[in-house]
């Protein structure tokens, strides 16, 4: 009986292990290793110079209890992911709906809107970005224009994190890109039958595109929420990679590369790094968990 | 076909282009019988330009060494150096610099270079204030590519304009207050950057008080009263407006030197290493002019004049005696110091200052002459920082910024800054 | 066919075409909002790009103490001195990121592929572990990671080629793609599996000749992203590249800029406008991939 069914799996199950070799070469070879040398080094006191020692759960001891900075760096992150993610979201749907039907020129359009996420890793754009919201930059000149006194966007704690907030979601571009290849999986005739039906454009959004849309909403939500969490790029390049001012800016990974790369802290930085991946993994799992209900598959219907 | 392996194919897809100079500078052209070393430093064009040029000289007059040069701009050096460290793979030569130098030397990355002298490095020629500067616990570990000092740059237009009178050499923190309210008056730019989370600027004024950064043990040394009159200083500039308003100066805390008043034209003076000074003049069209930094009356020196950069023999080292001979040309030898020239800073070989003299810009000249000046008035080295310096360095510049925003009472910002310090020092041990 | 199914035939034929000249204006109106919409929305889009081509023409003296965008007197020669500039070309720079960038796209495209249609549309046992695993690779921060792999690279002898940026691309190293993938393979419809498995297609027959096809907007996406994330990426080759002479664009931009001397900020825009222009091309040429999936809706 059992060998029956041992042999029934392996028939049904090796083309898609066949499929999955590259991926399994790649893990084992390449992935496993590092990710359980971190988990190992986070127990450890580690200085990249000389070998890891053993610390029992010192370094997630010290984490709780004496870290403030540690608790900033969570809160920083906490408001960042929340603030950021659903706004990105919701201006690139908007976005790719717009550019999704009916302008000509489209094409430059869309690299236009894409301009922003492409410039965003290039150094001379981290210049600019202090250059337009210095106290006498840009964007207050602008706002001075209409009687405006801009507060100062980058050096005042109170706003330095809406700043980064603003510049995440204008690098909208590949959530937008995203969005715009679902939009252009939905079958048009759907829309054409709804269209004979006389229904109004609020109805046909929530009627067709959501649901039709919806493993593509999810995939941004979890990615862009992934991708947050790790923000490290936008506050290290403003903050002069310190996380000022007053700690404002102190993304998590931001605190964690200079614990590892700055203060000789390998071990504890790992030990960072892993706490962040389960705070990672909770969400997204929690996000999995509510996909049942609003995330419906072409090839899981009934 | 032997040779067309693995490493040529996907290695250099790129050697259609190089120069032969450069070609032979990285390391290409070598037989296999050379004893092959690498020199790893941070730089920028001008920087890299010049030290390979000084790496195909040497390869040239030592057949049987090959050098290879790698370089990277310095946001990114020490990512690498230290991944590197973990994988026992660094270069055989590393650029390092004063203050970070001694964490990796205490935690063994770096070798003492005492068995070297007098065979394949000659160090008979070299300043001993630079030497000594690269001592721990009696062994020699750095070799000093450069000195440095703390330095005022103003904007001489903006001197001249105010008619300001001053002497760069020995000027207090009243007569800053007098200067920078007499150009904010005259020009309507703010006098003076304020300095108050600079921990540079703060250490020479810990030691104009008499105390020390550190003291034997160690432990952080300047007291609660001295941080806070410090503080108190830029206060009363700020508070006559001879600076910006705190909220700016919040922003500039560590910002590279493209941000810094005198060269956006916000502010008249700013506050640099000596090395920094060619670089800052070549984004401004007023000319610079060089002080020291204030100081009390009773006129302590509290500025050092301390190596910039050093060049260190790492531990995995593979030809330590190559390594050597290279590191010794590199600050002796005087066609190789006459193309590195003050790039890095002064030499400290006196003869290869001598011999570069005749041939400085005018703002390496106003360099030069403003370290004539301030011989005799710098104190001598401190003894090496101890473990976690660097970190108390850091955290000085991020909890001073409570004291611009007017977040917290500066007695409660002194002492803070105590508290945390001796944190740092307790987790460093 | 009767009378009354042709007059209800023709009405509705009126009908529609009553609807559809409704549809023009309304279109009409619609569209011109959003061309002033888009219009002004492009410039917030645009002014980076404008400031770095402005910035590139500027001598170092004049890019930070001036907030204008003019040049005073435009300096073209930033651009064929900040070619050279640096001790190797950046005709290297450009070669080296090229290939380094091309591999990765046909690696990411192929391997990802690969296993997100195993992921997506295949059964096997241990699915949902190896899901699991997959994105956790993605959760991971990876500076955590950095000296781990570093070491890995380092015993498998790669350390100082471009193997450690190429090879784990085709090895499906990047869990986004696979994700991205999932999601649109997902969304085809099964009849269509079960229709080609009845006509005796083999699995590899369907994602060739099915899948892959009627996935084309979800391929350029990824194709588009790798494109852009690997020309961007400068962690890896810092790390992984000791030489000067195999440097990507990237590593090369960040070494015009100096703490302790003289930084050529005008040579160093030059050469990143000049960085994006491949970028933008790239995408400006695939992204007309993304099209509607006509076959697609044919079929259903």
């Amino acid at each position: 009986m059992t060998g029956m069914s041992i042999r029934s799996k392996l028939r049904r199950s090796w083309p898609g292990y066949v499929f999955l070799t590259p991926w399994l070469i790649g893990f084992f070879l390449l992935s496993i290793f590092p990710i359980l040398a971190s988990l190992y080094l986070a127990f450890t006191d580690y200085d990249a110079v000389n070998a890891p020692v053993w610390v029992g759960f010192e370094n997630f001891q010290y984490m709780f209890e004496f870290d403030y900075r540690f608790w900033q760096s969570l809160k920083v992150t906490f408001l960042f992911v929340i603030l950021s993610v659903p706004a990105k979201l919701i201006f690139a749907l908007i976005v790719a709906m717009l550019l999704d039907k009916g302008i000509r020129a489209v094409g430059w359009y869309r690299a236009l809107f894409y301009l922003p996420s492409i410039l965003g890793g290039s150094i001379a754009v981290a210049i600019l970005w202090r250059q337009l919201f210095n106290a006498d930059g840009v964007i207050n000149s602008a706002l001075a224009v209409f009687g405006i006194q801009g507060p100062y966007w980058l050096s005042d704690p109170n706003y330095s994190l809406y700043t980064l907030v603003v510049l995440a979601i204008w690098q909208f571009g590949s959530p937008m890109l995203i969005f715009l290849a679902g939009l252009r999986a939905i079958p048009q005739d759907l829309y054409e039958a709804a269209e004979i039906d006389a229904a109004t454009p609020s109805r046909k959004f929530f009627a067709i595109t959501v649901p039709m849309l919806a493993p593509v909403i999810f995939f941004n939500l979890v990615l862009q929420m992934i991708e947050a969490f790790k923000s490290f790029s936008g506050a290290f390049i403003i903050s002069g990679g310190t996380g000022a001012p007053l700690d404002s800016l102190l993304f998590f990974t931001v605190y964690l590369f200079n614990e590892a790369f700055s203060y000789f802290r390998m071990g504890y930085a790992s030990a960072l790094g892993w706490v962040l991946l389960v705070i990672i993994a909770a969400f997204t799992a929690i996000a999995f968990w509510t996909s049942k209900y609003w995330v419906h598959y072409e090839n899981e219907r009934g | 076909m032997s040779t067309f392996n693995r490493r040529k194919f996907l290695g250099t897809a790129a050697a259609a282009a190089g120069s032969a100079a450069i070609l032979s500078a990285t390391g290409t052209s070598a037989f296999a019988q050379d004893r092959r070393i690498r020199h790893f430093w941070w730089g920028n064009p001008e920087r890299d330009k010049r030290t390979f040029e000084v790496i195909r000289l040497f390869n040239e007059k030592n057949p049987g060494i090959v050098v290879a040069g790698e370089t990277l701009g310095s946001a990114d050096y020490f990512t690498r150096l230290t991944t590197q460290i973990a994988g026992r793979n660094m270069a055989d030569a590393i650029q390092m610099g004063y203050g970070v130098m001694f964490e990796y030397i205490n935690r063994g990355a770096i070798l003492p270079l005492d068995e070297y002298i007098g065979k394949s490095l000659d160090i008979s020629q070299i300043d001993e204030s630079a030497l000594s500067a690269g001592r721990v616990d009696g062994k020699l570990y750095a070799l000093s590519i450069g000195a440095n000092s703390h330095v005022s740059l103003y904007n001489t237009r903006l001197f001249d304009a105010a008619g300001i009178s001053f002497d760069p050499f020995g000027w207090t923190y009243d007569d800053l207050k007098r200067v920078a309210g007499e150009v904010t008056k005259a020009t309507g730019v703010f006098g003076t950057d304020d300095n108050t989370a600079d921990y540079q600027n703060f250490s020479d004024y810990v030691h104009q008080r008499g105390e020390r950064l550190f003291d034997d043990e160690g432990n952080f040394g300047a007291s609660a009263e001295t941080i806070a009159d410090y503080f108190a200083i830029w206060a009363d500039l700020r508070a006559a407006g001879a600076t910006p308003p705190g909220q700016v100066s919040a922003g500039l805390v560590g910002a590279e030197l493209s941000n810094w008043g005198i060269v956006t034209g916000q502010t008249a003076i700013s506050y640099a290493w000596s090395n920094q000074m060619v670089g800052v003049q070549n984004l401004m069209q007023d000319k610079v002019g060089a002080a020291m930094f204030p100081n009390t009356p009773e006129m302590i020196p509290g500025s050092i004049i301390q190596p910039s950069q050093f060049i260190c023999l790492s531990r995995d080292t593979v030809d330590a005696e190559a390594a050597t001979t290279y590191m010794s040309a590199f600050v002796n030898d005087p066609e190789m110091t006459a193309v590195l020239g003050l790039e890095r800073g002064i030499p400290a070989n006196a003869q290869v200052r001598a011999a570069l003299q005749p041939k400085l810009t005018e703002i390496e000249a106003t360099s030069v002459a403003f370290f004539d000046g301030i011989q005799g008035k710098t104190m001598n080295l401190a003894p090496p920082p101890p473990s976690g310096a660097q970190e108390i360095e850091a955290m000085f510049e991020r909890v001073a910024v409570a004291v611009l925003l007017d977040q917290a009472p500066i007695p409660d910002v002194a002492n803070q800054i105590r508290r945390e310090a001796e944190g740092i020092r307790r987790r460093a041990r | 066919m009767t009378d009354v199914t042709s007059n209800r035939l023709a009405d509705l034929t009126a009908v529609s075409a009553q609807l559809r000249a409704d549809r023009a204006v309304r279109a009409k109106r619609a569209a011109m909002l959003k061309h002033v919409f888009l219009i002004a929305a492009s410039f917030v889009m645009i002014y980076p790009l404008l400031w770095m081509v402005a910035s590139s023409l500027k001598p170092n003296n004049e890019i930070f103490g001036q907030l204008g965008l003019i040049p005073s007197d435009p300096q073209w020669s930033n651009y064929t001195s900040g070619w050279n500039a640096l001790p190797v070309s950046f005709t290297n720079f450009f070669w080296n990121s090229a290939v380094v960038t091309v591999l990765s796209v046909i690696g990411n495209v192929i391997s990802c592929s690969f296993a997100a249609y195993a992921f997506a549309r295949l059964e096997f046992s241990g699915k949902t572990i190896w899901f699991a695993l997959m994105m956790m690779t993605l959760m991971i921060p990876y500076h955590v990671v950095l000296i781990p792999q570093y070491l890995t690279f380092l015993q498998l002898g790669w350390v100082n080629t471009y193997l450690p940026l190429v090879v784990p691309r085709f090895l499906a190293s990047d869990a986004f793609f696979i994700f991205l993938m999932i999601q649109f393979f997902r969304q085809l419809p099964r009849e269509l599996d079960e229709a080609a498995m009845i006509d005796g297609c083999s699995p590899f027959k369907i994602y060739w000749a099915i899948i892959l096809p009627l996935s084309l907007p979800a391929m350029t996406t990824a194709a588009i992203f790798s494109f852009i994330w690997t020309w961007e990426d400068f962690l890896g080759p810092l790390v992984y590249l000791n030489d000067i002479k195999d440097y990507t664009v990237p590593l090369a931009l960040r070494m015009f800029l100096s703490q302790d001397s003289v930084s050529e900020f005008g040579q160093m825009f030059a050469m990143s406008v000049l960085s994006i222009l491949p970028i933008i091309l790239f995408f400006v040429i695939f992204q007309r991939f993304i099209i509607r999936g006509i076959a697609m809706s044919g079929m259903k």
